[in-house]
């Protein structure tokens, strides 16, 4: 019954939805059936709210699987399987140490492999010509389990690396920025006749991108180089710049054209590599679903409305994220919106839940100033 | 941006700027005073300003034209004149002389104001009342003011050019740790707007001795005995909805006078229509907020059947709002935005329990009877609550009224003293 799993995985046009449907169906139930056996927790829940597996018969049936809002996996150790059997483990990159645990098993990483590789081809990223690599993120140390660092150490094998330089170096035992190292290795890079590939934080790549700017230095990478963008804004919400400005900038100081800017989505609960298309929009890919639900009822909401963005996947067998809630608002767009010619749903990410920080004790400054109601 | 000596500078000069502030402090230290008619003066003519919509341009469109127009009429001349004599007293910069000791309130001297970014006038008015007790002020912008403090400060200095040496203004990122022990080193005073993570990072800032004025986080509440009319929950009901429950004065949790769980039941099931009614006029639609609510209350769900135990709270869902039947006392953050809390907390375990939120009380709501408002009343005082109203106004502002619990004009000040020569 493992088979249905790495079937899916195994299917050549990763975006062919509507022809994997059947299979995906039943990978989804055989994948609630084993947690439901293997992890105590969930099975509480699924009694809970009088779910079994068996309820999955059709597409319509998936958004009846417990929804498991990642902060739970944050807070509890939620596992279907002994740690000492999981392939892998990682770590989500939370603020304030507050992470989720998500371990992979073997299935999933066999499954996972077939998934990265048809995924980078979908943006030409597999090549067998040698590159050198700028990693805007952490360089590998033991100890280190977070999944930003093991996907962008991953990506660097979609094409041969001769030479890897990473931005966050590991010292005195914690990560430090070294921009104007990258900065010395970029030049250096830029000299040789191998195509160049970036992959890391889009803060960081915008912070380069600004030192370049102010020093007035431009680049022009040999042909083939790929900027690839992942793992999210994080902390430096601040320095947010959209994305067409990102754009301008890569071309203009790397000579990198926009069709060789790649972005990866995913998260730590919901491993799926999502891949932009040329025009930048992350379709869903046969490997998942996405549910948009009502922020109030929770209740699934039809294409093009707004509200809590809900992943589903029968990847994983090791910890039960088959299908999770994330703390995003976001929309999924009929596929023919989208003018890339893949007819799959794209997913846009709107932004976060929560609200601006409670006001502060501004009853008297606020209620002077503005009449008592804000 | 910078704003120093009137000029704006744009924030790559931060390091240059801070370089020379201790000099230019000094200097207007030791030849300038700021009298406080001459404030009250260019204010009075900017509330002119304001009040013909000079800065409707810059405001945000949920500022409403009669929020702007109060604003103003906060600033005119009657308006300061009225809060400078309620808080210092009139006449409060003359010396008085007893038995040859003069005592003269002077100002502080040099004030840090770190202001809360989710008002768009308090850091301006922070620095309003560092200004009409004579100050220097140094103003640490928000992230999210958007420029409006900065060209409000020009435009009073265009106003009345002696206050140019006694306003500067920041937009030094808090986690400019060397920028911000820059600024503290120069200030006597310190004054804080913020949550509790705000007000802890200013005090490890603070130089020692240098003055703390703290305007924490508050949590409002209601405390309601016997049974209330239909006019006093609607006023409860309006109050709760019309400040988003967003206010420090703002009632988060509704407390019952009983013991009966019965009874916070039946009354949460009877407030809720009241709610929905004023929830359906002032409708929340910020999405972001109601996620937050729905995916917090969902997971405290799951947590309970992981853990075996029946959920501790009960919801009453109604349209944009909800009541919560909470079997705990504490006092603690709702959701907001119409979804309150109501928790049992009989009279004589008031004490008890508001003490182990002393840090966050200020204003209380009350509903009683008239034989029992005077000892309730007494009662609220005695645990540390500074304010308690009637519920509609726990939000209402009166001129010249203290904030927790002080007057603020009396904390930018200093008294000296000094021996007058014998005859």
């Amino acid at each position: 019954m493992a088979d249905t799993r790495q079937k899916l995985f195994l299917t050549k046009n990763p975006f062919d939805l509507t022809g994997t449907e059947p299979l995906f169906v039943r990978a989804m139930r055989e994948n609630t059936a084993y947690h439901l056996a293997h992890c105590p927790e969930y099975r509480k829940i699924a009694d809970a709210a009088g779910f079994s597996a068996d309820q999955v018969q059709g597409i319509a049936d998936l958004d009846k699987i417990p929804v498991l809002p990642t902060v739970l996996f944050k807070r509890h150790r939620l596992y279907s399987m002994p740690e000492r059997r999981m392939a892998v483990r990682a770590t989500s990159h939370g603020t304030k140490g507050k992470f989720s645990r998500i371990g992979l098993d073997w299935g999933s990483i066999s499954a996972g492999f077939w998934m990265v590789l048809r995924m980078a081809k979908t943006r030409g990223l597999l090549s067998l010509r040698p590159v050198n690599y700028i990693i805007l993120g952490y360089k590998p140390h033991r100890g280190n389990e977070m999944a930003v660092m093991k996907t962008a150490y991953g990506s660097t094998f979609l094409a041969p690396a001769l030479h890897r330089t990473y931005a966050l170096q590991f010292k005195d035992g914690g990560y430090v920025p070294d921009l104007e190292g990258v900065l010395q290795t970029l030049l250096r890079y830029a000299k040789q006749p191998h195509p160049v590939r970036f992959m890391g934080f889009p803060s960081y790549t915008w912070f380069l991108l600004q030192m370049l700017e102010q020093r007035e230095i431009r680049v022009s990478l040999p042909p083939g180089s790929f900027i690839m963008l992942g793992g999210g804004w994080k902390q430096f919400y601040r320095e947010r710049v959209e994305k067409e400005t990102l754009y301008r900038l890569i071309q203009e100081r790397l000579g990198v054209e926009e069709s060789h800017i790649v972005e990866f989505f995913g998260a730590v609960e919901h491993p799926i590599l999502y891949t932009d298309c040329p025009a930048h929009h992350f379709h869903v890919p046969v490997y998942s679903r996405v549910i948009i639900r009502d922020v109030r009822t929770l209740k699934p909401l039809p294409h093009g409305e707004m509200g809590l963005v809900n992943l589903l996947t029968p990847m994983i067998r090791a910890v039960p994220v088959t299908s999770v809630m994330t703390d995003d608002l976001g929309i999924l767009h009929d596929g023919q919106e989208c003018p890339c010619g893949c007819q799959a749903p794209w997913l846009e990410i709107i932004g976060r839940v929560g609200q601006r920080d409670i006001k502060t004790c501004a009853a008297g400054a606020a209620d002077y100033l503005k009449g008592g109601t804000p | 941006m910078i704003l120093a000596g009137g000029k704006v500078y744009p924030s790559a000069e931060q390091s240059r700027i801070l370089a020379q502030l201790p000099e230019r402090i000094n200097e207007t230290r030791a030849a300038q005073s700021l009298p406080c008619e001459t404030v009250i003066d260019a204010l009075d003519r900017m509330s002119r300003r304001i009040a013909d919509g000079a800065f409707d341009a810059m405001l945000d469109d949920t500022m409403l034209r009669s929020q702007v127009q109060y604003a103003a009429k906060q600033l005119t001349r009657d308006a300061l004149v009225y809060k400078v004599r309620t808080e210092l007293g009139a006449d409060w910069e003359a010396p008085v002389t007893s038995e040859q000791i003069t005592v003269q309130m002077l100002p502080l001297g040099v004030i840090l104001h770190i202001a809360a970014g989710n008002m768009d006038a308090l850091p301006a008015w922070s620095v309003i009342e560092g200004l009409l007790t004579g100050n220097i002020n140094l103003l640490k912008l928000p992230q999210a003011d958007k420029g409006l403090t900065i060209q409000f400060f020009q435009a009073l200095i265009e106003e009345s050019p002696e206050l140019r040496d006694f306003i500067y203004v920041f937009d030094t990122p808090s986690k400019d740790i060397t920028g911000m022990q820059a600024l503290a080193a120069v200030s006597d005073g310190i004054a804080v707007w913020g949550g509790d993570a705000a007000v802890g990072a200013v005090r490890q800032l603070a130089p020692i001795g240098c003055k703390l004025i703290e305007w924490g986080h508050r949590l409002g509440f209601c405390y309601i005995s016997g049974t209330p009319s239909d006019a006093e929950l609607t006023a409860l009901a309006s109050h709760i909805l019309e400040t988003r429950q967003l206010l420090c004065s703002s009632c988060q949790v509704i407390y019952l006078d009983t013991d009966d769980r019965e009874q916070v039941t039946a009354f949460s099931e009877r407030f809720l229509p009241y709610l929905e009614a004023v929830a359906l006029q002032f409708p929340v639609t910020d999405p972001g907020a109601a996620a937050e609510l729905t995916l917090r209350r969902y997971t405290e769900q799951l947590e309970a059947v992981i853990a075996g135990i029946p959920a501790k709270s009960r919801v009453f869902q109604g349209k944009f709002c909800s009541v919560t039947v909470c079997e705990d006392r504490d006092l603690e953050l709702s959701g907001m935005y119409g979804n309150v809390l109501v928790k049992p907390l009989p009279r004589n375990e008031l004490m008890r329990t508001l003490r182990r939120s002393k840090d966050y009380l200020q204003t209380a709501g009350l509903i009683c009877a008239d034989a029992d408002r005077d000892a309730l009343t007494d009662l609220l005082f005695r645990c540390g609550v500074n304010r308690v109203l009637p519920p509609g106004e726990m939000s209402a502002a009166f001129p010249g009224e203290p904030h927790d619990g002080d007057y603020p004009l009396r904390r930018y000040t200093r008294i000296v003293t000094k021996r007058s020569r014998p005859e």
